[in-house]
């Protein structure tokens, strides 16, 4: 009996990655139909980013013609502003997730299904890449048809730049995620606000010795203030910078970590104290 | 007989007032259940610990064989839960809807037991409309087809005819008698309606300020009571201020249908 058991475990376990992946599919496909739906959620995706690329362009453009640091902050102000949908996009594809669920009141449709919550985060997050790649390549081509900037032409080192701020993109919004299983949709607007609070601390457009002291030592804790150094060293023709590099992975990592933490103690509360009745 | 939901000694409080005080139960395979009594009685919240949603502050609960909270969602493989009050999730047509929740209750390919659910409960004529365009009743009649997708073994559902149409109403009973029957699948419902109660199940189990004081077949209970109908039974027991002790009246229940 035991060696049977054993022998169908492998089988048992494939069936399990089947269904689960199935779920993760199925989440990816209610959120495609939402967007697809909804067309005011399209402007996260194409309107801000073709927003903000043409007043960062322009202004780009107008400081370049004074000359000197000027022609450095074009460079600088496009790579930044590319850069920054990254997070932007994948922050705001898997907050808004959650917050569709809450919205349509359908938290407790999908808490009486097998779905667990790993597999919930990465169907939005498997949908939320479509709208990464739709914003960031809005802002990417744009660029290069207003301004002739195109940033693929700081080349493959870009790749894990790109990777940490996905994942910092991620961890704010289980962040996001977590506060408003905690304290209900009134703390919806931290998941567009709180990223008006990270952009300037991360250096974003300008090396973080430009920030006020006082903000600095918060600036440098943050990961995406070292991937956006990083870019900027690539703009420069420095190279990829393997220290600031090493920085941003691993305290990305150590975000995640805190993230996925605190959001896991947030669900505990929120079936403790019963909360989904908020959304029923 | 298979037990689909052991549940024993289940306890829960909000904010020092207490909900849910120490209750047990238990629904056998084929079992239809009414968990009864008045509003704020703990129903709601009973149902939502029995299925995982809310963690009970005190108690054990076996679902399907799996043990909660871990096996939660190996178990809801094989649990369906509907409610009245339950919106349907926006922006979607019905059937997309109903094939979403197919695919979250492991089936492959959902199309033949959408279009099979629909029909069941009487609503073909409604897999094209958006969610936001349908009744209440509407709503309810989808929400139990979701909830019956994938012939799950226990069945739960808040309040399910609230919404509805004597007619409708009859139609949902009949859909769930015939899944009771040809599947095997297990009911445990709450209701207001003590006529549906008695047409429906099998069994009755009366909560009163979060405590189990009658469990027995619909006769047996108001035999006990010595009253007419169910209804009696309910306003009796609703208005008693403190909670009487506990009674159960049977261990195997007769079936009428």
């Amino acid at each position: 009996m035991n060696t049977s058991v054993e022998t169908l475990r492998p089988y048992t376990r494939a069936i399990e990655i089947s269904q689960s992946w199935l779920r993760i599919r199925a989440i990816a496909r209610r959120h495609a139909y939402v967007l697809k739906r909804s067309p005011h959620r399209l402007f996260d995706v194409t309107l801000w980013p073709l927003v903000d690329v043409l007043l960062f362009g322009s202004l780009g453009v107008f400081v370049s013609r004074e000359g000197g640091a000027g022609l450095t902050a074009f460079g600088y102000l496009l790579s930044g502003i590319i850069l920054w949908h990254v997070v932007y996009q994948s922050q705001i594809a898997l907050s808004t997730g959650l917050l569709e669920e809450t919205w349509s009141r359908n938290l407790l449709n999908l808490m009486v299904t097998p779905l667990t919550e790993i597999e919930y985060v990465l169907g939005v997050v498997l949908f939320g890449m479509v709208k990464v790649v739709i914003g960031v390549g809005i802002v990417a081509v744009t660029a290069l048809g207003f301004y002739a900037f195109n940033i693929s032409d700081l080349g493959w080192d870009l790749v894990p730049i790109v990777g940490v701020l996905l994942v910092v993109g991620w961890a704010i919004s289980l962040f996001v995620i977590g506060v408003v299983l905690r304290f209900g949709s009134g703390a919806e607007a931290l998941a567009w606000g709180i990223m008006f609070v990270v952009m300037p601390l991360s250096g974003v457009f300008y090396p973080t010795n430009a920030l006020p002291a006082v903000l600095r030592p918060i600036a440098i804790a943050l990961p995406t203030t070292h991937a956006f150094a990083a870019g900027r060293a690539l703009l420069d023709h420095r190279g990829l910078e393997w220290g600031q590099l090493i920085i941003a992975i691993s305290s990305a990592a150590g975000l995640l970590v805190v993230a996925v933490g605190f959001v896991v103690a947030m669900l505990r509360l929120f079936r403790r104290r019963g909360y989904v009745t908020r959304y029923s | 007989m298979n037990t689909v939901l052991r549940a024993f000694g289940l306890t829960k409080s909000f904010r020092g007032k207490v909900a849910v005080d120490g209750i047990d139960l238990e629904v056998r395979a084929q079992e239809r259940v009414a968990l009864l009594g008045p509003n704020g009685a703990g129903k709601t919240t009973t149902l939502l610990m029995l299925l995982g949603v809310v963690t009970p502050d005190a108690g054990s609960i076996q679902l399907v064989g799996h043990q909660l909270p871990h096996g939660r969602s190996r178990a809801l493989l094989n649990v369906g839960f509907a409610a009245g009050y339950l919106p349907l999730a926006e922006r979607l047509r019905v059937r997309e809807f109903l094939h979403i929740y197919g695919q979250l209750y492991g089936l492959t390919d959902p199309r033949p037991f959408v279009e099979e659910g629909l029909e069941r409960f009487g609503i073909p004529h409604l897999a094209r409309r958006m969610g936001t365009e349908l009744s209440s009743g509407q709503r309810t009649l989808v929400g139990i087809v979701k909830a019956t997708l994938h012939r799950p073994r226990l069945l739960v559902l808040d309040e399910p005819t609230a919404s509805l149409d004597p007619d409708v109403a009859q139609r949902v009973r009949r859909g769930l008698l015939d899944m009771s029957e040809h599947q095997g699948t297990a009911l445990l419902i709450t209701s207001h309606d003590m006529i549906e109660v008695e047409r429906l199940c099998e069994r009755v189990v009366f909560i009163s300020h979060g405590r189990v004081v009658a469990d027995g077949s619909p006769a047996q209970v108001k035999e006990f009571y010595g009253r007419g109908d169910l209804e009696d039974v309910f306003l009796h027991l609703a208005g008693h201020a403190e909670p009487t002790p506990p009674i159960t009246l049977a261990q195997e229940t007769d079936r009428p249908l």
